[in-house]
C-alpha cells in the first residue's frame, strides 16, 4: 500500500505495517467494505494519510489469508458488496501493531525533541564564539 | 472508464498473479469506482469529469498493479512453482487415468473372459453387449487421458496468460508418455491364476510413435495456438 503523506510519498519500508494497523484498528469495531474503510481512513487521519484508493484491496486480501480479517459478501441496495471484520487473529495482530507503533512514535518524538534541544545548545555556544 | 482495469486485469495475469486473486480485485475495483463516481457526480461534477476524477482517486495502474504483483503470495501455482503445475500434475494424472483404465480392462478380462489368455480378443455380437461397454469404457479413459490432460494444460495456460515454455514441455511430456506407452496382459498357459495387466514403455515400432506422439502433440496444443493467435491479431 502506497502511502502518501501532506503530499508527498513516504518511505514504504518505515510506513510498512500502517496500513495493516490502521485497516485492523477500523474493523475491530465495525464490518465495512473496501469504499468505506479508505473514507475512514482519509477522515480520521484528516487526510494527513491518503492512499490511491485502490491500493486497499491487495492489502485487505492479504490480511484476509493470514487469518486477521474476514470477509462475506452482502447485497447493499441490490449491489453485491464484500464486507470485512477482524477476527481474535486480527485483534491480537492490532495489540502488537498498536504496541510497536506507539513505541516508534515516542521515540521518534523524543528524538525530535533531543534535536531541537540539541540545535538550541549549538546555537548557544555559536552565539559565545562569536 | 472499463477499459484501464481491463489493461490492469491483463497485466495482472501476464505477471503470474493467480487468476481468482486478479478476479475478486477487479471486482473491488469496479466498485470502488462506482462510489467514487458517485461520490463525485454528488459534489456536482459531470459525468466525464467524475469517471476521470474516480479514475485518478482509485490510483495510477502501476500503483494498483505493484500493489498486487508485490505480493509473492498472490501468484498463481504456475508462476511459482512452474514445474508442479506442469510437471509432476500432469504425470500424476495420466497415471491416475491409466490406473483407472487398467483396472476396468482387469476387472473387465476376469468378470467376462475367466478363460481367456488375454482379454484383448474380438467379442462377437452387439457393440451394446455389457462386456463391450466396459472394455470400451476403460480404452476411452486409456486414449483420451492424455488428450483431455493436455487441454487442461492448455487451458491452464491461457487462462494464466502464460507465454513461456512449460506449457509446451508438459503438453511433450505427456504426449512422449502416451506414445511409448505399452499395455501388456498375460496369463500363464495352463494355469489357474488370475492374469496380469502390466504398463511399460518403449519406441516399439518407431514410426507409429512418432506419428502417435505428433497427433497428441499437435491435436493438444492446437487451441493453445488458436488463443495466441487471436490474442495477437487482436492486439495488433
Amino acid at each position: 500500500m502506497n502511502f502518501v503523506m501532506a503530499g508527498r510519498a513516504s518511505n514504504p519500508d518505515f510506513m510498512n505495517g500502517v496500513p495493516e494497523l490502521l485497516i485492523l484498528r477500523l474493523l475491530r469495531e465495525n464490518e465495512m467494505y473496501g469504499y468505506e474503510i479508505v473514507q475512514a481512513i482519509r477522515s480520521g487521519t484528516d487526510e494527513v494519510v491518503a492512499t490511491g484508493e485502490g491500493v486497499v484491496y491487495p492489502v485487505l486480501h492479504a490480511l484476509e489469508s493470514d487469518g486477521a480479517i474476514r470477509s462475506r459478501r452482502k447485497m447493499v441496495n441490490g449491489r453485491s458488496r464484500i464486507y470485512y471484520t477482524a477476527t481474535r487473529t486480527g485483534e491480537r495482530r492490532l495489540a502488537e501493531l498498536q504496541g510497536k507503533w506507539t513505541e516508534l512514535a515516542g521515540a521518534i518524538q523524543k528524538m525530535l525533541a533531543g534535536a531541537a534541544a540539541v540545535e538550541r545548545m549549538i546555537g548557544g555556544r555559536c552565539g559565545e564564539t562569536a | 472508464m472499463v477499459k484501464p482495469l481491463d489493461a490492469l486485469r491483463e497485466r495482472l495475469l501476464e505477471a503470474g498473479v493467480a487468476p481468482r486473486h486478479v478476479r475478486r480485485y477487479m471486482k473491488e475495483l469496479r466498485d470502488h469506482l462506482d462510489d467514487l463516481r458517485a461520490e463525485e457526480e454528488r459534489a456536482g461534477r459531470s459525468r466525464t469529469e467524475a469517471e476521470a476524477a474516480a479514475l485518478s482517486r482509485l490510483g495510477s495502474m502501476d500503483e494498483l498493479a505493484q500493489a498486487m504483483m508485490g505480493k509473492r503470495r498472490f501468484m498463481s501455482l504456475g508462476t511459482r512453482a512452474p514445474w508442479v503445475l506442469f510437471g509432476v500434475a500432469p504425470v500424476m494424472l495420466l497415471a491416475a487415468a491409466w490406473f483407472a483404465a487398467l483396472l476396468i480392462l482387469w476387472t473387465g478380462w476376469q468378470i467376462f473372459l475367466p478363460g481367456a489368455e488375454t482379454p484383448f480378443v474380438e467379442q462377437p455380437g452387439s457393440i451394446f453387449r455389457l462386456e463391450n461397454v466396459v472394455f470400451q469404457f476403460g480404452r476411452m479413459i486409456y486414449f483420451g487421458a492424455p488428450f483431455f490432460i493436455g487441454w487442461g494444460i492448455v487451458w491452464l495456460a491461457a487462462r494464466q496468460r502464460l507465454r513461456n515454455y512449460w506449457p509446451a514441455v508438459s503438453v511433450m511430456l505427456v504426449a512422449g508418455l502416451a506414445a511409448t506407452a505399452q499395455v501388456h496382459a498375460l496369463r500363464p498357459s495352463g494355469a489357474r491364476t488370475t492374469g496380469h495387466v502390466m504398463l511399460g514403455f518403449g519406441i516399439g515400432d518407431g514410426a507409429a510413435t512418432v506419428i502417435h506422439f505428433a497427433v497428441i502433440f499437435t491435436l493438444t496444443l492446437l487451441p493453445y495456438l488458436a488463443w495466441w493467435w487471436s490474442r495477437r491479431s487482436a492486439t495488433v
